[in-house]
């Protein structure tokens, strides 16, 4: 018996009540799914985004690339991590980004790291990446070709 | 540890330590009832601890009886109000696909249907704090999904929320202590104490130090999960059940922000969901009459899994899966259906018609309602009991931690910790991050990051070595995933041995077998799907502890 | 201008690990024009500081030290009871194993001590003993097998990196095999909050700095027990062999003093990797950076970091997988050349077994502790070290392989991977340049 009064009620949703509220309803669906979930920062990934990470994903966290990074002795935030950090927590999420702060903008691209890495992780690029989109200040005013280029 | 209270009586004996029986010591003991609880292994090493990880308002029992639905959100809502920093929001993708050139009538009726059907379960989500859902044109659908295979026509958006099953055990493990209740882990009910008619308690066995004793109860609660049945036959009691393996696959970090549900090859729902630091592909549904002690992800289950997705996601056959992961769902028994068609609901048996009064067993249900499960068991044990008790308030009290949501930036910058870092332990332990970060302030050497991948500096391993029933290496896999990501606790593995060394004094010896048997459960995960880049880490990871630590 | 786009060369060796390094320097040096190609520094800097070539599996967990098998006689038993390892394929040559040791150990001697023909047996940071024919310059005063009077354990008081208590354990559980007594000790260095959460590179470079090693020197000097014969410290002692870090703390502690061997990240590793770099610079093997892929062999020139190489003969030294040289997308397969991955140990060491294509779990173990095929897969090779077809024809008389990309060792179980790396490079660099084995 609940069983036929729930179709029942499920049909009536169907043919009434769904469409009404779809003439209620305010904006595309698109507008509204994304203005749900763009406060906790559940926003969509684009394909430069995933190919970033994706890249990232060869990082086998041997910590070769610390010993290159000419900022790791004086910026604790890195230093802390080390600067694979990027590619292992940084990375695993848009909200882990966000909340990496200076640690990705401070970068100098001096690319000292990049040479070391023995699975060809971009190391470079995707700090610079990162960077941008953690949305840290400095990344804005940063020259995308780094220093001395 | 000398003989203690467990050699007493005591009002409940529950009988494993997963989400059920967590959550049953809980309640049984807010309101005043003697609990001691027993769990095998380590808390959630069963089916809890390889669960999907969601508190979902049941959306599927709407076609059936929608005061189920309306019962499962708010029970959603009150898990969301009692551990508010363990829970987060994953927004799901229901798309539209047809296998054929264009879609037809049927399709196209049928996806009205589906739009229709989660429209209609956005009337529950206020009960949980969800929000609306949305319906995708196919460009909207690509606008906010790019990775998704072309040729599909939109698609319906919901909200449910996620949740790292096995902390939610252990702080209903720890919150049960906190009234009163005894826990005891990695020990063992060897046998039930019996007289004419009744089961009056259990023996025990501890595992780790052979201590063993007797504990007389007027309640025993079996909440042993896919171990039911074996353990039933032991005693000389009947726990029909239908086993259900479950595997589920991780990615090394978050495909993207949304879930998005997709189609097996048999026609089964399955996800790819972004679940804390990384993606999870689900899952299956077999039958399973092995042993629940001894099981593997199969190369069939991995194919499976990851061919649904591609249907879908072809991109996540080039995406770095680092390990499988299995568990045994207490399915209630019924002949002659599928799998997938078995009833997720929950039954309590009571076996006094077998001649074994005062036992009673759970079978079936969802980690989702396992608080209002356990509501209905202890109801039923304190009827058995005919006592006054005061009422159940689980659904009200705060978890441990649960008091307050610690602001991670403002953590930071007062105990000098990276913001990432702060935003993990939060989510771990909610208010209780404080506590953990006081370590850190009076010893600064407490501050070193132990593990890049799940943001845990010294000082919180500590902590959950003094405080959440550590008593093994391999328990910090489930209170804080220590070594479960790719790396394999590449550089975090002898760090974090060490410090718990220090803490519950082992010696070298017990600290290089603790450190060999953390790696190899981390083996037993990865081996099935050693592929591309997560190979090369094993390659690394062996040489670093099977070549030099010879473990 | 930019420089010519094609170069000429005798010997093309690709992969820069320490197969790769020995080839072109054993090239070299039998006067071949050696190019290097790689896209990495190879598995190298990764290297914890041990050689290790062959453990004698005739002996007992218990046989003494100094009744255990030379090195030598050692890959001798290996290549006798092990069908489908390296030393096995190469078993007429093992008599050479010894001149391809002091060879490589030679060239980079400005990191790595002579060997002596008996393993060393050296402390690393898990508590246990580890066999290795040679090693690390720095780690040789810590062999047990040589120390005789005390040996001090030391961690740093301010730095949780090292448990110096664990690290002794390991000498404490060979005792009776001949290791000296130990005894575990904490030095008041790091306190300062910098210190304390620093990486291991950090900590060498803050050792390196003036006066630093003469106070942990001093430190030391303090706490040492009477009959302290040697002392062992974490492995951060300085970055460059230069600033001799390890000497200035003997000098003021009045003992040697060694390196336990390293995890990650590793020192010793990048020091190995710098000393690589300078020693190709300084022979005259040009190194250029970048990736070879989908090649043909020697007969077609190899497009590599901009420029076009035409060699005469190739060595692949192209590494495993954490160097790439094998892959396992789905399948298994050599990303340089294509060629069959046909080669591992156990039951898969016989080549008419096809295991390429199997799923992970039909060629692992599930006890990690047992060999395992899938980390032992590689190319089949001849003895003169031609890659081999699935009919076991040789796939070109000027293509070698070297080092992990060869298959039927899996160097975490075996304690050979060094060995044969060197080996192998030696052998192959050579006949590369056209001189007899």
């Amino acid at each position: 018996m609940s069983k036929v009064r729930s179709y029942a009620w499920l049909a009536w949703r169907a043919a009434v009540s769904h469409p009404l509220r779809g003439l209620r309803q305010r904006g595309t669906g698109r507008e509204r799914f994304l203005q749900n979930y763009a406060a906790e920062g559940l926003a969509p990934t684009t394909e430069e985004d995933r190919a970033d990470t994706e890249a990232a994903s060869a990082c086998i966290s041997c910590g070769l690339c610390e010993s290159g990074c000419a900022l790791r002795g004086a910026i604790p935030s890195i230093r802390d991590m080390g600067v694979h950090g990027a590619f292992r927590l940084y990375s695993k999420s848009a909200e882990m980004l966000a909340r990496s702060g200076g640690a990705l903008a401070s970068c100098a691209s001096c690319t000292g790291c990049e040479p070391l890495c023995p699975t060809g992780v971009p190391i470079a690029r995707l700090v610079r990446a990162f960077a941008a989109r953690s949305g840290g200040s400095d990344a804005a005013r940063r020259d995308p070709a780094g220093p001395g280029r | 540890m000398e003989a203690s209270a467990s050699q007493g009586t005591f009002d409940v004996v529950v009988l494993g330590g997963g989400v059920n029986g967590a959550g049953v010591a809980r309640d049984c003991a807010m309101r005043g009832l003697s609990v001691l609880l027993l769990e095998k292994q380590d808390l959630a090493s069963g089916a809890s601890g390889a669960s999907s990880g969601m508190i979902h308002g049941g959306i599927r029992y709407m076609t059936s009886d929608r005061r189920v639905t309306e019962l499962a959100s708010r029970d959603a809502g009150y898990i969301r109000r009692i551990a508010p920093h363990l829970t987060f929001r994953i927004p799901f993708l229901l798309p539209f696909a047809t296998r054929r050139e264009e879609a037809t009538l049927l399709d196209r009726l049928t996806w009205y249907a589906t739009e229709v059907y989660v429209g209609t379960y956005d009337l529950f989500q206020p009960l949980k704090g969800g929000k609306p859902s949305a319906r995708l044109t196919a460009e909207e659908l690509y606008a906010v999904e790019p990775s998704l295979r072309p040729g599909l026509h939109g698609a319906v958006t919901l909200d449910e929320w996620g949740i790292d099953g096995q902390r939610l055990c252990l702080l209903n493990a720890l919150s049960a202590e906190a009234h009163g209740a005894e826990v005891r882990t990695w020990t063992e009910a060897t046998g039930v104490l019996r007289e004419p008619g009744k089961v009056v308690g259990v023996r025990w066995r501890d595992s780790l130090n052979g201590e063993h004793g007797e504990a007389r109860a007027g309640v025993v609660v079996n909440a042993t999960g896919g171990w039911s049945p074996r353990w039933g036959k032991s005693i000389g009691v009947q726990v029909p059940m239908r086993p259900g393996k479950g595997v589920h696959l991780s990615l090394d970090r978050r495909h993207g922000e949304y879930g998005i549900i997709c189609t097996a090859v048999d026609g089964r729902q399955m996800f790819l969901m972004p679940h804390e630091t990384e993606s999870i592909i689900g899952t299956t549904d077999d039958d399973y009459y092995g042993d629940p002690d001894d099981l593997d992800a199969t190369a069939e289950e991995v194919e499976y899994l990851v061919e649904g997705v591609a249907s879908l996601v072809p991109s996540v056959r080039d995406s770095r899966i680092t390990r499988a992961w299995w568990g045994v769902r207490t399915t209630i028994f019924e002949y002659g259906v599928e799998e997938d068609d078995l009833s997720r609901d929950h039954r309590i048996l009571d076996h006094a018609a077998e001649g074994s009064a005062g036992l009673l067993s759970f079978v079936g249900g969802k980690l989702a309602s396992y608080r209002a499960q356990s509501e209905e068991v202890t109801d039923r044990a304190v009827a058995m009991l005919g006592r006054a008790v005061l009422p159940c308030r689980t659904h009200e009290e705060p978890l441990p931690g649960g008091e307050e949501v610690p602001e991670p930036s403002e953590l930071a910058g007062r105990h000098g910790i990276a913001e990432a870092i702060a935003a993990r332990l939060v989510y771990r332990h909610g208010s209780l991050a404080r506590e953990v970060l006081r370590i850190a302030d009076d010893d600064p050497r407490m501050k070193l990051v132990v593990c890049r991948d799940e943001g845990i500096i010294a000082a919180e391993v500590a902590w959950i070595a003094r405080n959440e029933k550590v008593r093994r290496l391999q328990d910090l896999r489930r209170r804080c995933r220590l070594a479960v990501a790719g790396c394999g606790g590449l550089d975090c593995a002898r760090p974090a041995a060490q410090i718990v060394a220090r803490e519950l004094g082992w010696d070298a010896d017990q600290l290089r077998a603790e450190l060999a048997d953390l790696l190899e459960v981390g083996w037993r995960e990865r081996r099935p799907v050693l592929d591309g880049w997560q190979l090369a880490e094993e390659e690394l990871l062996r040489a670093v502890h099977r070549g030099l630590g010879d473990l | 201008m930019a420089p010519s786009s094609r170069i000429e060369c005798d010997v093309l060796v690709i992969g820069g690990g320490m197969a790769g390094a020995t080839a072109a320097l054993a090239a070299r040096e039998a006067g071949a024009r050696v190019i290097l190609a790689r896209k990495a520094p190879g598995s190298t800097g990764l290297y914890g500081g041990a050689i290790s070539v062959a453990q004698d599996p005739a002996s007992m967990p218990d046989t003494p030290f100094a009744a255990r098998s030379g090195v030598v006689e050692s890959a001798r038993r290996i290549a006798a009871t092990r069908p489908g390892h390296p030393y096995r394929v190469l078993r007429d040559r093992l008599d050479r194993l010894w001149n391809a040791l002091e060879f490589a150990t030679g060239q980079l001697s400005s990191v790595l001590a002579p060997p002596s023909g008996r393993n060393r047996w050296l402390l690393t940071p898990f508590g246990r003993a580890h066999a290795a024919a040679a090693c690390a310059r720095t780690m040789a005063p810590g062999d047990l097998a040589e120390v005789r009077g005390t040996l001090v354990v030391c961690g740093f008081a301010g730095h949780l990196g090292w448990d110096p208590g664990l690290v002794a354990s390991g000498a404490e559980r060979v005792r009776a095999l001949g290791a000296p007594e130990v005894r575990a000790v904490l030095l008041d260095l790091f306190r300062w909050e910098e210190g304390a959460l620093a990486r291991p590179f950090d900590l060498a470079r803050m050792l390196e700095a003036p006066g630093a090693a003469e106070e942990a020197g001093r430190m030391l000097r303090r706490v040492l027990p009477r009959g302290a014969a040697a002392a062992v410290f974490p492995p951060v002692l300085g970055l460059d062999p230069e600033s001799c870090v390890p000497e200035r703390i003997a000098a003021e502690a009045g003992v040697p003093v060694a390196e336990m061997l390293s995890d990650l990240p590793s020192v010793p590793g990048l020091r190995l990797h710098r000393a690589i770099e300078a020693r190709l610079a300084a022979a005259g093997v040009e190194v250029l950076q970048g990736e070879v892929r989908a090649a043909s062999g020697p007969d077609v020139p190899a497009a590599v970091g901009g420029r076009e190489v035409a060699a005469r003969s190739w060595v692949l030294a192209s590494g495993r997988f954490v160097g790439g040289g094998i892959e396992r997308r789905g399948t298994l397969v050599e990303s340089v050349l294509g060629l069959p991955v046909l080669a591992s140990e156990g039951q898969f060491a016989d080549p008419s077994v096809r295991f390429a294509g199997r799923p992970p779990a039909s060629i692992t173990l599930r006890d990690s502790r047992s060999p395992q095929p899938l980390l032992a897969a590689g190319l089949r090779v001849d003895g003169e070290l031609h890659p081999l077809d699935a009919e076991g024809r040789t796939i070109h008389e000027r293509v070698f392989a070297a080092g992990a990309v060869v298959g039927g060792h899996d160097p975490a179980t075996d304690g050979t991977g060094m060995g044969v790396a060197i080996f192998t490079g030696w052998i192959a660099g050579r006949a590369a340049a056209g001189r007899a084995p």
